[in-house]
């Protein structure tokens, strides 16, 4: 049996499943690690030949270039030819779809979670335990949730990725506006927030710079959701339970908040840039976002990077939900030696490279012995790394698996939402809906 | 004397009537004529506006982008073309777009008028089935191709490179071409070859020397078209390119967006400076593009 037949028949989600999936569209993550000093990798590996990686292109060229550094002085030091290429995290779905179809998959690669999964779920890449285990090890260990986000259970019983820094999502807050209407905390609750929005919002400007469109931003939505009781599935991950009157309580918030024009009224449209353009454009007084916005302010708009405070992303009437999302370098299934590509990937674990690649990166801790690097220190990397150490994994308190990247991928909820507000539908038929697209997406993974 | 003085004015009026008569066509053909100027103006302004707008925020800093929406830039600044071409390397970009599009428009313009003119001129079976089938080729959704077209690029060893990039344009443009090219063969009168011909001209001969001189304005439109899809093709370069020294226009300005980032001067700087040799080829070729080469050709 060729290589590919073989593949395709370990495949438990069949070739056009984890395309498909893939092509959705699931956020494949940006990701990356930094330059530094070449030092030997501290695997033995054998000299020669060349190494290709796949780099995630992040928005800060500081850092991409620091990553594309380290990683060729690594392969001078150990008289590897190294190739790497930074792949924009937008493209890399596409990139790795063709790629795998037509062989020519690089020796390891950056992706986010959605895609991890994916490939983990087609058997893809080659099972990294032992190098997981020996990272955390020698570095205080994984951070839980960090490693709960990992668990085998939910990749066909094996780490399939060393995770390198944890993205998510800080609220941003317009101090100086805020101020002007009496407002001097940042909200603890979805609703303080909207009341807060209501009161300072004034024309030109609007209280949530939210989206409410088909890009990975939309899908903050589904943590709001879950943050009001409403869940995605049941506990078991298997039937879709979005219709619920946790559900409807959430969509009555949205209701609300639209028709006060709290809401832009072009968010159900954006794209993926749309809150940080409405921020940066002094349009939007709260916006949920993972640091580049504080990045973008810092060298274009100084003024706007001091006018801002940051806060965890408020909890709802049932719980607070703010998930993380590693992203993991990997190595492929096709990778000739495996052991070369793991001497990189634990090379740029190192702290040294790490302590100086953190302060350029827009990432949370992953490790514990990370936690008092001084990139920290800042108050968006900072909160990155209350993110870690106090937050929900991906997709909690659902379960994260196929069919929930799947009902993400569809965007799903913020969908349900364009229904009521765009189209007029009421919230239960909106609901109605979502519950139909959801019980399809869940059925084709029962 | 009443009549003398009707007849008198009698003219009178009809002199004034007659001069209001002849007046009124006038007006009227100005009133039309600054109607037709006025909806010219508002369309040109519609058409003319995003390019405006594109050069416009391509002088501005990104606080006057975001921050002071205006017309015209404040600061005006070169900053954005600087960044572009020092730390993006834009022009590696725009000389890697001008070798594929330019080798894809000669090829494909050379390739399809010898398929062209052999559906159109030559006589053999299943020629219209062919001349039919052949844009069929070109109607599959590129989206649906680039799995399978990846396979046969990695097997051919074609990735990454500007060459493989070419030859996956052609499989794309030629059919088209043909497909136009065989339109507008068909509207010459094959008279005018055969004339040559009977004169001792070749059939390559009469191919080179009256259809295809005959045919300019229809090898310039189809040029340009294959030039025009050939620049600003995304999807296959995205996939088949990797290295930064090989990615193209397209790629170049998919590159400055990055996760949730767009950094919107340099991108309009981009747009600036890839819109430009388009710009300039239909200007060149718009002579072509409107004249009617083949008009009077053949009389009698």
């Amino acid at each position: 049996m060729s290589d590919r037949s073989s593949r395709l028949t370990q495949s438990r989600l069949s070739r056009r499943q984890m395309l498909g999936g893939i092509a959705g569209g699931v956020a494949a993550g940006g990701l990356l690690p930094g330059i530094l000093q070449a030092k030997s990798a501290p695997a033995l590996i054998q000299s020669g030949g060349k190494l290709t990686f796949w780099g995630g292109l992040i928005f800060s060229d500081e850092a991409n270039k620091m990553l594309t550094d380290t990683v060729n002085a690594w392969g001078k030091a150990n008289g590897v030819q190294t190739d790497v290429v930074m792949i924009n995290q937008n493209e890399t779905n596409q990139k790795v779809s063709a790629a795998v179809e037509s062989g020519t998959m690089p020796d390891a690669l950056d992706m986010g979670l959605d895609l991890l999964l994916l490939l983990s779920a087609s058997k893809q890449l080659t099972p990294v335990d032992d190098l997981y285990d020996k990272i955390g090890a020698a570095q205080g260990g994984w951070h839980e949730s960090v490693d709960a986000s990992l668990a085998p259970a939910k990749f066909g019983g094996s780490r399939n990725g060393i995770p390198f820094g944890a993205g998510g999502n800080v609220l941003f807050g317009r101090k100086d506006i805020l101020d002007e209407a009496g407002i001097t905390a940042m909200p603890k609750t979805w609703q303080e927030l909207s009341d807060d929005a209501a009161k300072a919002q004034k024309p030109g400007v609007f209280g949530m710079g939210f989206a409410l469109s088909n890009v990975g931003d939309g899908n903050l939505q589904v943590s709001v959701l879950q943050s009001y009781g409403g869940r995605i599935a049941d506990d078991a991950g298997k039937k879709c339970m979005i219709k619920s009157a946790q559900t409807k309580t959430y969509m009555e918030w949205v209701k609300a908040a639209w028709d006060k024009k709290l809401f832009p009224p072009g968010a159900t449209t954006w794209d993926g840039a749309g809150d940080n353009t409405a921020y940066l454009s002094g349009q939007a007084i709260f916006i949920a976002n993972t640091g580049s916005v504080t990045i973008k302010a810092q060298e274009d708009d100084p003024d706007l990077a001091k006018s801002t405070i940051y806060s965890a992303l408020p909890a709802g009437p049932v719980m607070q939900v703010s998930p993380i999302g590693p992203n993991v370098r990997a190595i492929p299934k096709s990778t000739k030696d495996v052991a070369r590509a793991k001497a990189l990937i634990e090379h740029l674990t190192q702290p040294d490279f790490l302590k100086e690649y953190y302060k350029v990166a827009i990432y949370g801790p992953v490790l514990k012995d990370q936690d008092d690097f001084e990139a920290f220190n800042t108050p968006v990397l900072g909160g990155l790394r209350d993110l870690v150490l106090h937050d929900t994994p991906p997709g909690a308190p659902d379960v994260y698996n196929t069919a929930y990247a799947d009902f993400s991928a569809n965007f799903v909820v913020p969908k349900m939402i364009q229904r009521m507000v765009v189209d007029g539908l009421s919230i239960d038929d909106a609901i109605d809906e979502a519950q139909k697209q959801g019980d399809a997406i869940y059925a084709k993974y029962a | 004397m009443e009549s003398i003085e009707s007849r008198t004015t009698l003219p009178a009026t009809f002199e004034r009537g007659w001069s209001r008569a002849r007046r009124k066509p006038k007006l009227r053909k100005l009133g039309s004529l600054v109607g037709v100027y006025v909806i010219m103006l508002i369309v040109a302004a519609i058409v003319i506006f995003p390019i405006y707008w594109m050069f416009t925020i391509s002088l501005k800093l990104p606080r006057e982008i975001y921050r002071l929406p205006s017309l015209v830039p404040q600061a005006p600044t070169l900053d954005n073309y600087r960044e572009l071409i020092e730390k993006k390397h834009f022009l590696v970009n725009i000389r890697n777009s001008l070798i594929v599009a330019s080798s894809v428009t000669v090829v494909s313009l050379l390739v399809s008028s010898f398929a062209a003119y052999s559906i159109v001129r030559f006589r053999y079976r299943f020629r219209g089935l062919i001349g039919r089938v052949i844009l069929l080729t070109y109607l599959t959704p590129s989206s649906l191709l680039f799995i399978p077209l990846s396979i046969i690029v990695a097997r051919l060893h074609l990735g990454n490179s500007l060459f493989g990039l070419i030859v996956l344009y052609l499989t794309f443009s030629i059919p088209l071409s043909t497909w136009l090219l065989s339109g507008y063969f068909r509207s010459v009168p094959p008279d005018l070859e055969e004339q040559a011909m009977v004169d001792g001209t070749s059939q390559l001969g009469a191919l080179f020397r009256i259809l295809l001189p005959l045919s300019l304005p229809g090898l310039a439109a189809v040029g340009i078209f294959t030039f025009t899809g050939a620049w600003n093709e995304l999807l296959f370069a995205l996939i088949f390119i990797t290295s930064e020294d090989k990615r193209t226009v397209p790629i170049g300005l998919q590159y400055l967006i990055t996760g949730d980032v767009l950094l919107w001067g340099p991108i309009m700087a981009g747009a600036v400076l890839a819109a430009l040799p388009v710009m300039v080829l239909y200007f060149l070729a718009q002579r072509f593009m409107v004249q009617g080469v083949t008009a009077g050709s053949v009389k009698g």
